[in-house]
């Protein structure tokens, strides 16, 4: 089944890490295309052949193309056999969907705003500005365009910074109480909104330890270590190049018991 | 299974959840509110999933003592706990219409409530007592949501937002325009072409100029108010134009 299937994604995280980790808990396996973020592998004619959006992931399926990270994990999900990665009750569904439009719309910017003020941007700022403008140039999403503009060039506002960081505070509050309620994230079965969380979440304990740590929300904490645990996790994330993304997900690993 | 609906004037997500129950053949007790005074948070009952709704001021459905929102999943949950005959079967067709409706929901409905909302509720809002409108956001547990109305309430449409949500009602007739083949946007109709109309019906009369040169989209548009589950949702409202009614609703998108 994986010759007539490619992933076209960047690292295991955020959203190039949701239908990775979503194929692998389905069984299926994928040619990996790998393309650099920091590089702008995504702007460049070869791709937007494939995705014209010139955003990352996408994924070929036969003769189909599917972009957006959500929706690609929701079509993997009904296309392909496997276990079922959305639960079958009808309120459990709607709860999963919910928990995802919240992180994927209102939670993921905020995470995405200060990962772009403190890593993106420095990692590319250094860059020929000319260089640098040209690439900016080539992305064919205006929002795209301004989101990288103010990253290069640090444009982002206290307020609008103070604003995301207001509600990653809220997000986490509601993440912890809702693990209280359910065994995993909208239902007691595993499923997209936890492949979804894992990916938004899993370095919030170490860049945020004050938020995100075993006694303020020891129920998220089990549950990344949780999904952590599981086998397609580890064989995702093994898939990493860049050292950031390989070794902080270590965090999760359990103490030896003494 | 009790069913609860609290919904406001049949436009907007109001209209998508009640013309997908009709649709669904479920049964619900109907509760009118008016989602433009604010009234969804004295009347339903409180939840915090409905609260901080990406929606902004939608319906809530409350199944068996549990509180819902976001008119898509709504409709997605009264399809598959009912008939199950809004959304498609085949994978690649399902994910078009996830694709479809996400691009309603996160482009066409913040343009449409930025522009419904200054047609029609500032208005309503500046004639508000000051100690009336503290106690409408009093009420509201989400602090972006209160700023919204807050926003509206002054009168707060900067001009560049404006030419960037009418060219978004233009971007999504020119969309609709070009995939309307037969009767429905995906061939069969689904819960996308109820929330496709359920956000651009009222604009027709806002950006008038972006549905002047759509026939297509004009006989679509006759046709989703023709049927019957659209019909019965429409013969809800309480005013004598529900295209008029806006609320707060879903954010422009303020990150990529």
């Amino acid at each position: 089944m994986g010759a007539d299937i490619t992933l076209f994604h960047w690292e295991p995280n955020a959203n190039s890490g949701k239908p990775m980790l979503a194929l692998a808990e389905k069984g299926v396996e994928f040619q990996s295309h790998y393309l650099d973020l920091l590089n702008f592998d995504q702007h460049k004619p070869d791709y937007l052949k494939i995705n014209p959006q010139g955003t990352i992931p996408a994924m070929i399926h036969g003769d189909l193309v599917l972009t957006e990270s959500t929706a690609i994990m929701e079509y993997a999900d009904n296309a392909f056999d496997g276990p079922a990665l959305m639960p079958e009750d009808p309120r459990d569904r709607w709860r999963v969907r919910w928990w995802m439009k919240f992180m994927d719309q209102w939670l993921g910017p905020s995470f995405s705003m200060i990962g772009w003020s403190i890593f993106v941007g420095p990692s590319v700022r250094a860059r020929d500005p000319k260089e640098l403008e040209a690439a900016i140039e080539r992305i064919p999403l205006p929002e795209r365009r301004t989101a990288w503009r103010k990253a290069i060039y640090n444009l982002f506002s206290a307020e609008e910074m103070a604003e995301s960081n207001r509600r990653i505070g809220v997000g986490i509050g509601m993440l912890e109480e809702a693990l209280t309620k359910n065994k995993w994230l909208g239902s007691d079965r595993y499923s997209l909104a936890d492949v979804n969380g894992f990916n938004l979440g899993y370095a919030l304990p170490m860049s945020m330890p004050d938020l995100a740590n075993d006694e303020k929300t020891p129920h998220i904490m089990e549950w990344l270590r949780k999904i952590y645990e599981r086998p397609a996790t580890k064989a995702i994330w093994a898939m990493g190049r860049a050292p950031r993304f390989t070794e902080r997900v270590k965090f999760l690993e359990r103490e030896p018991q003494a | 299974m009790s069913l609860i609906l609290y919904h406001g004037e049949p436009n907007g997500p109001s209209l998508t959840v009640l013309a997908a129950l009709f649709e669904s053949g479920r049964e619900a007790e109907l509760v009118a509110v008016d989602l433009g005074a604010g009234e969804r948070h004295a009347k339903a009952p409180p939840a915090r999933l409905v609260e901080m709704s990406i929606e902004g001021e939608g319906p809530v459905l409350v199944a068996d003592g549990e509180p819902m929102a976001d008119s898509v999943f709504l409709a997605q949950y009264l399809d598959e706990s009912g008939a199950g005959t809004l959304q498609p079967t085949d994978a690649y067709a399902r994910w078009e219409m996830e694709m479809w409706c996400r691009f309603v929901i996160e482009r066409v409905a913040p343009a449409a409530a930025f522009l419904g909302n200054r047609a029609h509720l500032t208005p309503t809002l500046q004639a508000m007592k000051d100690a009336d409108f503290e106690t409408l956001v009093g009420r509201i547990g989400s602090a972006d949501l209160v700023a919204r109305w807050r926003r509206e309430r002054a009168g707060d449409y900067p001009e560049a937002q404006l030419e960037d949500s009418r060219a978004k009602i233009h971007q999504a007739v020119r969309k609709l325009e070009a995939r309307l083949a037969g009767d429905w946007i995906l061939g069969a109709f689904t819960i996308a072409d109820l929330e496709t109309y359920a956000w651009l019906a009222g604009m027709v009369s806002v950006v008038p100029e972006a549905f002047a040169d759509a026939p297509k989209t004009a006989a679509w548009l006759d046709r989703v108010k023709a049927r019957p589950s659209v019909q019965r949702a429409l013969a809800q409202a309480r005013s004598n134009d529900p295209l008029q009614a806006w609320a707060p609703g879903p954010e422009i998108n303020r990150w990529g």
